[in-house]
């Protein structure tokens, strides 16, 4: 009998030996995670994507807004202490001393100017700062911000895009070369410094030994190892597998099974994303306001919940998320009523239906993949159909934009605020009338609704009580009229390994995993 | 000079085929209804700032300029910067261009080191029930869709038994432990050049779920051809008279008759390699597998035209550039083809 080469054996030898060691290389100094999060960009002004996870543990704004429910509305970030003037027109900063950027200067009034007027002049949220006319360094250590109007800039200072504090070395860089960001360089104050950054693979953060915080408390994690896994499934099986600590988006599905592991401590938490339906009010047969809420009354909430984001959410009422100002029990909703929907459609002369409509929805997005079906049955039963068009959405947007007579009849958005005011942002932006169309997709126009949100807006800052009631008789007037589909507020959970411990979402931030508190359980 | 001329002529007419590739897809992605300086800033950009952009990038002129100031920047190797990630798209292909090779030659591998010797072996079994096995498995290989195979691997060998990693190129933690050096980007090579055998073993047992879903196709193909390559050569004079002088059937099959047949088999391989870049669309999304494919498949989704025309062009010069390779071998050997 001949023998197989030796180089053969060897080889297969080899093999064998490396798979025989399936135990893969684990790290106890690295908190490994798996998120969705690509990055588009690493340049702190322009960010305004889901590089946030990342952004929020290499800068730190001047202040932090505390998640809902707590006793105070802002955690200190670099500012330690800050007040407005009486008519709400000034707001000054007192930032913290000592504090050292990743690449060792120091943070003065002059970075914290510099840094927000680059964000103003380039960055893609710029737009929070509109309200903002100049910013000036009272002194070395303060300062003050001049506005237009009295704007809730406590707020705004605390925005996760277009707040950053930078570096003035790193500001000077980018001043020569626009790119300079972009080669991975991180130049904040946060804990965490960006040590690598392997494009759709992963991006490490490592400890700022000189982090104001500190690192005396026990078990923070020196490293942190984010891998970039666009798949919920595949997320879930390497949390499952111990390939990662933290899988930040799991799929709704797996809820059920992995809050019956003992391994996990399942976190469920109320978003800022708000799943709305705009209607084209432009046209027939939704210009008549009896069939915006025909529709409206024809949805089965409890159902598009239940089957869209597998009972993760709550019904919306209007286009402002639950948890995030100016929301409120106030304002009305429709409840499921499909006779009463018949007999508004009867009463617009639409008897039985009897049309089509076509809806869009993007089809990157499984919640909107999920319940549209669900909606489109619910609109069959008063005899109206639906044409379900998936698109992605870059598409969706592009078609919806371009001539409102000619779009869709109803285009499904998932949308957020920007910055914890869905005041200023989703009303304004989704329903405020505008001559071109931005986000108002429903092409609505309503100037009672427009004068009562830039009341509003104009008196956040100084009056937030009186903003608040205006903020609620201009969203009634909103969902009385029906120009749009308020369907859910969505939910989100965590599984957190019981090793793990100062996980914390925070509803103002969706899009950033705080790492800095996490620790390992004692 | 007649080799030096044939192949002149083939490069002249691959460059056309690449300027073809090239105006196609740029039609077809402008024909997509979506603005790309919409695409550039996301949806929450203001109209100022999209007319900027638009500007900016000359999106505003008409598509015949812009087609003009494309075919100009690709000339100089310039493919334009990515909509979504504002890095030029040579950077991004770059930059993933190694974890894909190494994917496709692990996948090659298998192919070669499984499909040849089961096409070889099929056919000394002939009639009995392990050549019905190869056979059911060869088809089985072409038929099956790949991430239908890679789901259920996942499920098999990493959800039930946990005897591979689910995703990515390496542990995440393996930095810590074991860092991996680059030399050639290739990590299984890079590691055994530099004796780093922890790392080795980590990125071995990382690759192998992904390749071999890659490589179902190609193994299913390669057995298929060899076996009816080897049929035909095993018919042939030579064969017969080798077995008349008493030589061993093993040594029939594997130095006179599989020598002949692997030619075919070879010359296939080549062109499977355009099937494997494709295939890695699939393959790296569900192995999380950071190279070419994932970032073609997010380009799509993103509508971002110029990582798509970029990856569209490369995957078009990698095609026919293995071609080109292919038809100058065989002209080197066969004067014929020249002629023709």
């Amino acid at each position: 009998m001949t023998r197989a080469p030796s180089f053969v054996r060897f080889a297969t030898l080899a093999l064998m030996l490396a798979l025989l060691g399936v135990v893969s290389a684990q790290s106890t100094t690295a908190l490994r995670v798996a998120s969705t999060a690509a990055v588009t960009t690493w340049d702190p002004s322009l960010s305004f994507s889901t590089e946030a996870v990342y952004m929020a543990n290499i800068y730190e704004p001047l202040l932090w807004a505390n998640a809902t429910g707590s006793a105070e509305k802002f955690t200190p970030a670099l500012a330690t202490s800050w007040e407005t003037s009486d008519d709400g027109l000034a707001w000054t900063f007192h930032l913290r001393e000592g504090v050292k950027f990743h690449d060792g200067e120091t943070l003065d009034a002059d970075a914290v100017v510099r840094s927000i007027d680059r964000h103003r002049a380039i960055g893609g949220a710029a737009f929070i700062w509109a309200p903002v006319t100049d910013v000036v360094a009272v002194d070395d250590m303060t300062v003050r911000f001049d506005l237009a109007y009295p704007a809730p800039l406590d707020l705004i200072a605390a925005s996760l895009y277009g707040a950053w504090i930078v570096s003035p070395a790193a500001l000077d860089a980018a001043e020569a070369d626009e790119s300079y960001f972009e080669a991975g360089i991180g130049a904040g104050t946060g804990p965490y410094t960006l040590a690598d950054y392997q494009p759709d693979a992963e991006v490490v953060l490592s400890a700022f030994p000189d982090y104001w915080g500190g690192w005396d408390e026990p078990g923070h994690f020196q490293n942190v190892v984010v891998s970039i896994v666009s798949d919920q499934v595949l997320q879930e099986q390497m949390l499952l597998a111990g390939e990662v600590d933290l899988a930040l988006s799991l799929p709704p599905t797996s809820y059920a099974s992995i809050s019956a592991d003992p391994r996990y401590a399942v976190q469920t938490v109320v978003t800022p994303f708000n799943y709305v339906g705009f209607l084209n009010t432009v046209r027939p047969p939704l210009d008549d306001v009896r069939v915006r809420q025909a529709i409206s009354y024809a949805i089965p909430y409890d159902d598009i919940i239940a089957v869209g984001a597998e009972g993760l959410g709550t019904q919306g009422r209007g286009p402002v998320p639950q948890g995030i100002y100016p929301w409120s029990e106030e304002v009305p909703q429709y409840h499921y009523d499909p006779d009463k929907a018949r007999q508004l459609l009867a009463e617009a002369g639409h008897e039985g239906g009897g049309f089509t409509l076509r809806l869009t929805y993007a089809a990157e997005n499984a919640i909107e993949r999920g319940f549209a079906p669900v909606l489109a049955d619910a609109l069959a039963d008063i005899g109206i159909q639906v044409e379900i068009e998936p698109l992605l959405f870059n598409q969706q947007w592009a078609i919806a934009k371009a001539d409102p007579a000619e779009a869709q009849d109803i285009f499904l958005l998932l949308y957020w605020p920007t910055y914890s005011d869905a005041g200023s942002d989703n009303l304004w932006s989704m329903f405020h009338s505008s001559d071109v169309p931005f986000f108002n997709l429903s092409y609505w126009r309503n100037s009672v609704f427009d004068d009562l949100v830039d009341r509003a807006i104009e008196l956040t800052g100084t009056d937030r009580a009186t903003a608040q009631a205006l903020y609620v008789d201009a969203m009634t007037i909103l969902v009385n009229d029906a120009a749009g589909l308020y369907f859910l507020d969505a939910g989100a959970w965590y599984a957190i390994p019981t090793y793990l411990s100062g996980f914390e979402y925070n509803i103002n931030y969706p899009f950033a995993t705080f790492f800095y508190p996490i620790r390992l359980a004692d | 000079m007649e080799l030096l001329k044939f192949v002149s002529r083939r490069l002249a007419f691959s460059l056309l085929v690449l300027a073809g590739v090239a105006t196609i897809v740029f039609a077809l992605t402008r024909i997509i209804p979506s603005d790309p300086a919409a695409l550039y800033l996301g949806p929450r950009a203001r109209p100022a700032e999209i007319a900027d952009i638009q500007k900016r990038f000359g999106f505003d002129r008409p598509l015949i300029e812009q087609y003009g100031q494309y075919m100009r920047g690709l000339a100089r190797g310039d493919l334009g910067n990515s909509l979504a990630t504002k890095r030029p798209v040579t950077q991004e292909l770059g930059s993933r261009i190694a974890a894909t090779l190494e994917l496709m030659l692990a996948a090659m591998l298998l192919a070669v080191g499984i499909g040849i010797p089961l096409g070889v072996v099929s056919t000394s079994l002939r009639g009995s029930i392990g050549e019905a096995l190869v056979r059911v498995t060869s088809v089985v290989g072409v038929s099956m869709p790949a991430f239908w195979l890679g789901l259920l691997l996942q499920l098999v060998f990493v959800h039930l038994l946990g005897w591979f990693p689910s995703a990515g190129r390496v542990d995440a933690g393996l930095r810590f432990v074991a860092p991996i050096t680059t030399v050639t980007g290739l990590n299984l090579l890079d590691t055994l050049l530099t004796g780093n055998l922890t790392a080795f073993r980590d990125a071995l047992v990382h690759i192998v779920l992904p390749a071999v879903t890659l490589a179902a196709y190609p193994i299913g193909l390669v057995t298929r051809m060899t076996r009816a390559a080897m049929l035909e050569v095993l018919s042939q004079d030579y064969i017969r008279t080798a077995r008349a002088y008493g030589v061993s059937e093993r040594r029939v099959l594997g130095r006179f008759a599989l020598r002949n047949a692997v030619g075919p088999t070879l010359t296939v391989l080549g062109l499977t390699m355009a099937f494997m870049l494709t295939g890695t669309f699939y393959v790296e999304v569900i192995y999380a597998w950071p190279g070419l494919g994932s970032f073609t498949v997010r380009s799509f989704l993103n509508v971002d035209y110029p990582a798509i025309l970029g990856m569209t062009l490369f995957g078009a010069a990698g095609y026919v550039l293995i071609n080109l390779v292919v038809d100058a071998s065989q002209a080197l050997f066969d004067p014929r083809v020249r002629v023709a």
